[in-house]
């Protein structure tokens, strides 16, 4: 390589790429399942949420619960397309972005670490809208939404934002000191 | 500043720029859909407002607007069903917006009343709820016929109006809403309740006059 060459880009660890392409896998077959289930899911959702009327505040007059009902299968139902939009997007942002990390990060725990942080989070951050989604017809709107939040989207979300900033440092680094 | 202090503001301002962009995730937004009833409400009346009489007539024979007149006819002004499709086959307009705004004049009472009784046993953290569910779905079918009413009876319309503001300002999500004493929640929605029985009887009364 001569000195004006670009650095090769590297790649990072097997395990990564795995994680990545797995994730999306899962957005594309669970795109697949929520086209091919759509009325057995509204079914099951619509019957779960009628076996707990007090957690959605049913009244049980037609015209008020029709909107409860409603509202909760429409978020139901972006819970399930948030899941398939992100699970994709991230699968391919794990893989780039630790490509990158791979790449200009030295050898070490750093780098191990970043990688790692951008892995999981990336990774397991769509699954709370999986979770969110599952949650909605037994516990009702805001206590799915509380559940998913902390016990994934704010963990694996900050994961991935550290392991960005990070990241955006360690490029910054590099343009000063190559 | 000690390098205690700088690590710590460090610290905090990474702390603050993760863990604020992560718990504002997307989880999308909900628009209330028309139910069965109000979309047919809705095709009736375009169609009588283009004069396509005909067209209008067909949909209300095979519309949800029929079903729910049927299903709820007991409650409903005596013949309000056959009223609604003479005067489509006489392409009257004004007499089926009359019909029809009875119709959910009538609805709307109903919902009020319903309410009344689910706030007198409300538990004291749920009246809130219960009583925005309920102006949510009153409104829903008053909103289609207010002007109708307002055109035919101005006081019934400020009434209705001024009682649903009232009713508002009890349900809202805050703290004060959560104290509201049912005997204060309830009374703008016996008053809502009351407005539009005395409208539904009185144009009842006035058809029956006419016909």
């Amino acid at each position: 390589m001569s000195a004006v060459d670009p650095p090769a880009w590297r790649l990072p660890p097997r395990w990564v790429l795995l994680v990545g392409v797995l994730s999306i896998v899962c957005a594309e077959v669970g795109g697949a399942s929520m086209a091919r289930f759509k009325l057995e899911l509204a079914r099951w959702a619509r019957g779960a949420m009628l076996a707990h009327p007090s957690v959605h505040g049913l009244v049980g007059v037609r015209d008020v619960d029709e909107r409860i009902l409603d509202e909760a299968l429409v978020k139901f139902d972006a819970g399930l397309r948030l899941f398939h939009m992100h699970a994709e997007g991230m699968g391919l942002v794990v893989i780039a972005t630790a490509t990158v990390a791979a790449t200009l990060a030295r050898p070490g725990a750093a780098r191990r670490v970043i990688i790692a942080l951008l892995t999981v989070g990336g990774a397991g951050y769509p699954v709370g809208y999986l979770v969110w989604s599952a949650l909605i017809p037994s516990q009702g709107l805001d206590a799915a939404k509380t559940i998913a939040e902390w016990l994934v989207w704010i963990p694996f979300g900050s994961a991935a934002i550290v392991a960005l900033w990070w990241l955006a440092g360690l490029t910054a680094l590099r343009m000063i000191k190559p | 500043m000690t390098k205690i202090a700088c690590v710590g503001r460090v610290l905090a301002t990474i702390i603050f720029a993760t863990i604020n962009p992560a718990a504002a995730h997307h989880v999308g937004s909900y628009v209330p859909r028309d139910n069965a009833v109000t979309t047919n409400f809705k095709q009736v009346k375009f169609s009588v407002q283009a004069k396509k009489f005909d067209v209008a007539l067909q949909l209300f024979e095979g519309g949800a607007l029929r079903a729910e007149m049927r299903a709820k006819a007991a409650t409903l002004p005596p013949g309000l069903e056959d009223g609604t499709r003479a005067a489509l086959k006489a392409s009257d307009g004004a007499e089926v917006e009359r019909r029809l705004m009875l119709f959910f004049a009538a609805l709307a009472r109903d919902l009020a009343r319903e309410a009344d009784r689910h706030l007198a046993d409300a538990a004291a953290e749920a009246r809130a709820a219960t009583g925005r569910k309920f102006l949510e779905a009153i409104w829903r079918y008053y909103n289609l016929v207010d002007f109708a009413v307002s055109v035919r009876d101005n006081k019934t319309s400020v009434a209705v109006r001024l009682a649903f503001d009232e009713a508002e300002t009890y349900v809202k999500p805050t703290a004060a809403a959560a104290s509201v004493d049912a005997s204060r929640l309830r009374q703008p929605f016996q008053r809502i309740a009351n407005v539009l029985s005395t409208l539904v009887e009185a144009s009842s009364t006035q058809a029956r006059r006419d016909s």
